[in-house]
């Protein structure tokens, strides 16, 4: 089955796995010999922190920009921002994205803050100007007691129902868990990317159950999951082939409107 | 490819989803996935107060199915260890018994282990030291049992190098700051992640001390065994952590 990875991070200079700079052509092979005929670039987003500031998002953006242009066919970027630096700061550098290269086709938040501070509507904004879906790192903060820079699984939902029009992507299944897929039920901007810790058991299917497969996406973390585990516990399950090519590469490609070969 | 499974576990988890298989229902799930024999345990021993109650039901639920082999769970912490372990050795043949120090509330570096491994080793029985059997960050809100500490694992090998011994559920990290004090350990690689785990493990750590397990039913079966199927590296490499390094160890 082809797969498109809508969760990635080809250049991350924590583990340099495919050379310092980045080979792509080394991430390219890699990710051909396990089927991934596209990856969504997310950037080396805490390269500088929880909290960079704006010349910081720019190094880090302007990483995925020489991706995209290098390799058009194989990589789209989502532009990653810190809501904390306000309106004008997140309105500039999506548009600087936007303007450097056609690749873009979402946005990037990470652990700046919480899903449910009110810097978020400035996110919403660029979203809703630009139409880019929203992938905001989600983690259950039951065990990880860090609010402020964390969302839980409530927090996402709830900046998904604040902005009904506004495409969502709860990132981290393995991690918002069986909790957080609940807190995604019934809300049909929001959607949920597979990658996370570990390939626990039940997982994929406990979501494709209660928020449809369609709101399901393949997503691995590269570099920091293996692909063949990540995929693995996709094919492992009991879903239907149909069910199981929208999560793996037919979500992706609608949500982003991706025509690929 | 032939695959042996030496981290596989009976039983349901009372905080996910994961189905009490029978015997019959184990195997076939394993074989579904290319498995073909597998040591398995109970996950009930690690919430009882002593495991002898699901070591027998290990055996039993085990004994039509002759490619799952039994890894009992011993508690040397309580006083009856050694009744614990005869009765394991006459329900046998075992190849390998199975520590749960964190759950079973004692230190891996504790001496009172030191008749234990004396025993172990007079029975010819390998051990298996369970570290982990979740991911700490992502579990029950009211489970808090952490892994084994480094500390523990580092001086229970250094207090016993003649014993080889096997670490189950271990992360990347622990393998490779054990490594470079220890020979006498092998890593089984259901808790070994980053891409192309294996290809880099294989950097600094040898092929002949990494050895298959998913820790099933926890993770997921497919998942654990693609990760060596789909490995970038030898196929001499891929054998030894496929199934040789098992048949050498506990001499299958």
């Amino acid at each position: 089955m082809r797969v498109i990875d809508v969760h990635t991070h080809p250049v991350f200079r924590g583990l340099n796995l495919f050379g310092e700079p980045t080979d792509l052509k080394r991430v390219i092979a890699h990710g051909r010999r396990h089927n991934i005929v596209h990856m969504i670039v997310l950037g080396d987003v805490l390269l500088y922190g929880a909290t960079p500031n704006a010349a910081q998002l720019r190094k880090i953006n302007d990483d995925t920009v020489k991706v995209l242009k290098a390799r058009p066919d194989y990589f789209t970027g989502f532009i990653y921002l810190n809501p904390l630096l306000g309106e004008k700061a997140t309105m500039a550098e999506t548009e600087r994205c936007l303007a450097a290269v056609p690749g873009f086709r979402g946005i990037k938040l990470e652990i700046a803050n919480n899903a449910a501070h009110p810097a978020m509507r400035h996110v919403a904004k660029a979203a809703r100007t630009y139409n880019l879906p929203v992938l905001q790192h989600s983690w259950s903060t039951t065990n990880i007691k860090d609010r402020k820079h964390q969302s839980d699984p409530v927090d996402t939902a709830l900046f998904a129902r604040r902005n009904p029009e506004v495409k969502v992507i709860m990132a981290h299944l393995t991690g918002i868990g069986f909790r957080g897929v609940l807190e995604a039920k019934g809300l049909p901007n929001l959607y949920v990317d597979t990658s996370g810790g570990y390939p626990e058991d039940y997982l994929i299917e406990f979501a494709a159950e209660h928020l449809g497969a369609d709101h399901v996406l393949y997503g691995s973390d590269l570099p920091i999951r293996e692909n063949s585990c990540t995929i693995g516990r996709i094919l492992d399950t009991q879903l239907s082939a149909a069910d199981k090519q929208k999560i793996l590469f037919g979500n992706t490609a609608r949500l982003l409107n991706l025509h690929l070969n | 490819m032939n695959l042996i499974d030496t981290n596989v576990n009976l039983g349901p988890w009372p905080f996910t989803p994961a189905p009490d298989r029978t015997g019959l229902e184990l195997a076939a799930h394993l074989r579904a996935r290319g498995i073909r024999r597998a040591l398995v345990s109970h996950l009930g021993t690690v919430f009882q107060p002593e495991p002898m109650v699901t070591n027998r039901q290990l055996f039993a639920t085990l004994k039509r199915t002759p490619n799952l082999l039994p890894v009992p769970t011993i508690n040397p912490a309580l006083a009856n260890w050694r009744e614990q372990l005869a009765e394991c050795l006459a329900a046998g043949p075992i190849r390998a018994v199975k520590l749960f120090p964190n759950f079973h509330n004692y230190s891996l570096a504790s001496r009172r282990l030191d008749p234990f491994m004396a025993e172990i080793a007079k029975a010819s029985v390998r051990l298996i030291i369970n570290v982990r059997l979740e991911d700490e960050r992502h579990r029950y809100f009211a489970l808090k049992i952490k892994g084994v500490p480094l500390k523990q694992m580092d001086a229970f090998l250094a207090r016993n190098p003649p014993h080889h011994v096997l670490f189950a559920g271990i992360y990347k990290g622990e393998v490779e700051k054990l490594a470079a004090k220890h020979a006498n350990f092998s890593a089984e690689i259901s808790f070994l992640e980053i891409t192309n785990i294996l290809e880099v493990m294989l950097r600094t750590f040898p092929a002949r001390r990494l050895l298959l397990g998913t820790a099933t039913p926890l993770l997921n079966t497919r998942a654990g065994a693609d990760k060596l199927r789909c490995a970038n590296i030898p196929a001499k490499a891929k054998a030894l952590i496929g199934a040789d390094n098992a048949r050498r160890l506990f001499n299958l």
